[in-house]
């Protein structure tokens, strides 16, 4: 049975859902939320423990220690404050009063905020309920990934070319203010995550907020199948140089990987460009198959859980391309799996990492149901390195940093596969981006 | 303030807008500790079973450091708020509140000290002239050491040195660096006063070539003190032969509601200044306070304002516009029409909770709309000025002789 690696990301998430299918199993991933396609993914809500996913759940359940007895009460408070403060609104308060369970569930949440872990959330049951009912919503979606700023706001990260948000205008960095007229305040991304996912066909209405625009707007996109490949490869550099772009770590992408590599090997080329650049994570299977590809026999990843355990994974040396040239492409979307394989190509020296600092996605969330239906999600485990390094929180930062501007991106530009070409095939790093500086006054 | 106030209700809000400004105060209410625990409708239903099974999962399984139950607590009220999607409905943690505290009532129990943090990271005095630390012999230069013989930390916050206020008659011991001595000092806290207000003449020619006089008034904040403050200044300025008063209030977030209804009172003979409509029951009327020796109330006044007016002085300049006692001069307004309590918890945190919205004298609503000026100047804040000064000249030079 699949294990479950990395389950989401407070922050990001990947709207899209339309990988789910290749989730399943899975957990790792990251970001935030993923909508879109929504969905899903990343945050590995999706496969939460009553969800459909059921068969990975017990798994990740066991992993756990959850669904046993809660064991010792120590929890309780006298709530002296809360009492005093919900006394205070049902006298005092100008509106209308939420009911008590709605109150609670704003409790909750606000308790699990103070973790300061944006990883670990509280769903809300009516969003809950949509994760576990909702299987064929969750391969559908909008085709974009969200994350939650810090100051509460839902973000779009991305959204991905052919999609119904890509061909909606939706741009990156819109904030999305509210989903089908429910307002996104005070939610987390995977709850905005369940409101944005739905069947192929249907309607979804975002109210969007841009930088440079006045007021909200809102967008009506027909949620859709999305259909994303997985793996594209192509030879850059003159053909010279073999370029693999894995789109995350779902089911199929050690074998799809291997595939269009061993094309690639056919060719003979002097060296390797992976780009996990956006890539928000998966399977931990996946990501183990992938780093087998690049590593000889060692430590793959460590992970440490809750309870002080210890466990190490290695790579099994029968990969494909252990010794050519190789660089990694990375970016703030790079998270959870892909982190994993980044580092560990970094630790040995086996790669040069070039692009932007990776996301910061090495843990591992338990989906757990309570008895109101609403489901936490609990940091349980993180991990780290082969040098030990941790991921979570921190990122990976790259040997050669190269930033990607948003003109460059409008002008169909590339400056971080262009220095990972040059630097392959001439050994140049290229010069850092000037900083403007005013000149001094004769 | 007395210990047995804490935890009591304070004050009406009228909020601020974002800015750390501040609130209106209609008085106080006092609410037995008594009645605060029988409302225990909410920990019915096992909402706060829940509670604690959400909370035992996360001390089970979190990897990460679980918080302490005040943090929880915090935080499990900031969540509650939340839920009420207002955004004038907030929690305070301890410390802040006790600054707003200081700040709503414009004084505190200090010992009269300035304080900078210089280049190297040291916190360096200076004494207020005549304030208790001067006295006691505290130079200007000194570095602050230690508090109750406690030492700052490196660079500690500058908030951690307001643990050398406190109540009022009770001493504190400061250690400070001079030269290479280091010197004690316990000096006893007394009642250090923020001014609100600060007023001045101008004089300017009219288009007759005449001089007049105006009286400018500059509040930036409305505290208990500022009603006071501002009768003084009217005082003042009147002795001084002001033909005319020019109220500023721009960038003057709000404050205490009851301090608004004190200020308007200064400018308006009478009538009703501001009505709060609450939730379930009948409106409140606030009028002018009626009192004689009023110099103010016949000359002409104008109002600046711009987009930082807000709350309480939007009520202010609300009800000079309604009665068309004066021009208000510059920019639209805030908005900010709703009214808050805020409530001191056991804790020394609080809750700040809407629990009305004001109309001015003609009943309008301004929450999220403003208020629109009868005179534009837009942008620079001198050219403002000059406006209003020469609208109210204009006003001087119109008024029969």
């Amino acid at each position: 049975m699949e294990r479950p690696a990395t389950p989401a990301p407070g922050a990001v998430k990947n709207v899209a859902l339309g990988m789910l299918g290749m989730f399943i199993g899975a957990l790792i991933f990251i970001l935030g939320i993923t909508v879109g396609v929504v969905l899903s993914r990343p945050g590995g809500m999706l496969f939460t423990g009553a969800s459909p996913f059921a068969s990975f759940g017990p798994d990740f359940e066991a992993n756990a220690g959850i669904g046993v007895a809660a064991g010792e009460q120590k929890g309780q408070l006298n709530y002296t404050l809360i009492n005093d403060v919900i006394g205070r609104l049902r006298t005092q308060w100008y509106g209308d009063l939420p009911t008590n369970a709605q109150l609670t569930d704003g409790a909750i949440k606000g308790m699990v905020n103070a973790l300061g872990d944006q990883f670990t959330q509280y769903v809300e049951p009516r969003f809950a309920k949509i994760l576990n009912d909702d299987i064929s919503g969750s391969f559908e979606g909008i085709g974009a990934t969200l994350k939650q700023t810090s100051s509460g706001g839902i973000q779009i990260v991305r959204t991905f070319p052919g999609t119904p948000a890509e061909k909606g205008g939706v741009l990156a960095g819109d904030l999305v203010e509210a989903v089908n007229g429910t307002n996104t305040l005070g939610l987390n991304t995977t709850e905005v995550a369940a409101l944005v996912r739905g069947p192929r066909g249907t309607e979804v209405k975002l109210m969007l907020r841009r930088a440079d625009t006045a007021r909200p707007f809102e967008v009506t996109l027909m949620r859709d199948r999305i259909n994303i490949p997985l793996v594209t490869s192509k030879m850059v550099g003159d053909g010279s140089v073999g370029y693999v772009s894995l789109f995350d770590f779902s089911q199929q992408a050690g074998q799809q990987l291997n595939q269009q590599l061993s094309d690639i090997m056919a060719k003979n080329p002097k060296a390797l460009i992976l780009d996990l650049r956006d890539n928000p994570g998966g399977l931990l299977s996946q990501a183990q198959e992938i780093g087998d590809v690049f590593l000889k026999q060692g430590t793959f990843v460590i992970e440490r859980d809750y309870k002080g355990n210890k466990k190490v994974t290695d790579t099994s040396d029968r990969g494909i391309a252990q010794d050519i040239p190789m660089v990694v492409l990375v970016n703030g979307g790079s998270a959870s799996a892909s982190e994993i394989v980044a580092g560990a190509l970094q630790d040995y020296g086996r790669a040069k990492l070039v692009g932007e600092k990776t996301f910061g996605k090495g843990s591992v969330q338990s989906p757990q149901t309570l008895p109101n239906g609403g489901q936490l999600r609990v940091t349980i485990e993180r991990w780290y390195t082969p040098k030990d390094r941790a991921i979570h929180g921190t990122g990976i930062a790259p040997d050669i940093t190269v930033v990607n501007s948003p003109e460059d991106a409008k002008a169909g530009k590339d400056p971080q596969l262009e220095a990972a070409v040059e630097y392959l095939l001439t050994g140049k790093v290229p010069a850092p981006t000037p900083i403007p500086t005013v000149a001094p006054t004769p | 303030m007395s210990r047995t106030e804490k935890g009591l209700v304070l004050a009406i809000f009228i909020l601020w807008s974002g800015l750390m400004a501040g609130a209106g105060y209609i008085g106080r209410m006092l609410i037995s500790p008594i009645e605060l625990r029988t409302e225990r409708v909410y920990g019915a239903g096992n909402s706060h079973a829940l509670l604690d099974e959400a909370w035992d999962r996360v001390e089970n399984h979190f990897i990460g450091v679980v918080p302490s139950d005040t943090v929880r607590e915090h935080g499990a009220i900031r969540g509650a708020l939340s839920t009420l999607n207002d955004r004038y409905t907030s929690f305070t943690e301890p410390q802040p509140r006790a600054a707003e505290r200081d700040h709503m009532r414009g004084s505190f129990g200090g010992i009269g000290v300035n304080f900078v943090r210089n280049d190297a990271g040291q916190i360096v005095l200076t004494p207020r002239q005549d304030g208790p630390a001067a006295k006691a012999g505290v130079k200007a230069g000194d570095v602050l050491i230690k508090i109750d013989g406690v030492a700052l930390a490196e660079d500690a916050p500058l908030d951690d040195v307001s643990r050398i206020r406190g109540e009022v008659g009770t001493p504190v011991t400061i250690t400070v660096k001079r030269g290479d001595a280091m010197l004690d000092f316990t000096i006893v806290r007394q009642v250090i006063e923020v001014d609100s207000v600060e007023a001045r003449l101008i004089t300017t020619t009219l288009s007759n070539d005449a001089q007049a006089v105006i009286g400018y008034i500059r509040i930036n904040s409305f505290t208990e003190r500022t009603g006071k403050e501002v009768r003084q200044a009217v005082q003042s300025l009147h002795s001084q032969a002001a033909q005319a008063y020019l109220i500023d209030l721009r960038d003057n977030g709000g404050g205490l509601l009851s301090a608004a209804v004190d200020v308007a009172s200064e400018f308006l003979k009478d009538g009703t200044v501001v009505i709060e409509k609450k939730r379930n029951e009948p409106d409140i009327t606030l009028s002018v306070g009626e009192r004689s020796d009023r110099p103010a109330i016949e000359k002409p006044v104008a109002v600046l304002i711009n987009g930082n007016t807000a709350s309480a002085s939007e009520i202010v300049a609300a009800a000079i516009q309604d009665y068309e006692r004066g021009p208000l001069v510059g920019e639209k307004s805030f908005g900010k029409g709703s009214v808050q309590l805020i409530f001191d918890l056991q804790d020394g945190s609080a809750v700040r909770v809407t629990t009305a919205k004001w109309l001015t004298p003609e009943r309008r609503e301004l929450d999220g709309i403003g208020l629109t000026p009868d005179v534009t100047a837009d942008g620079d804040a001198e050219a403002q000025l000059n406006k209003a000064i020469q609208t109210l000249g204009e006003a001087i030079a119109a008024q029969p002789r």
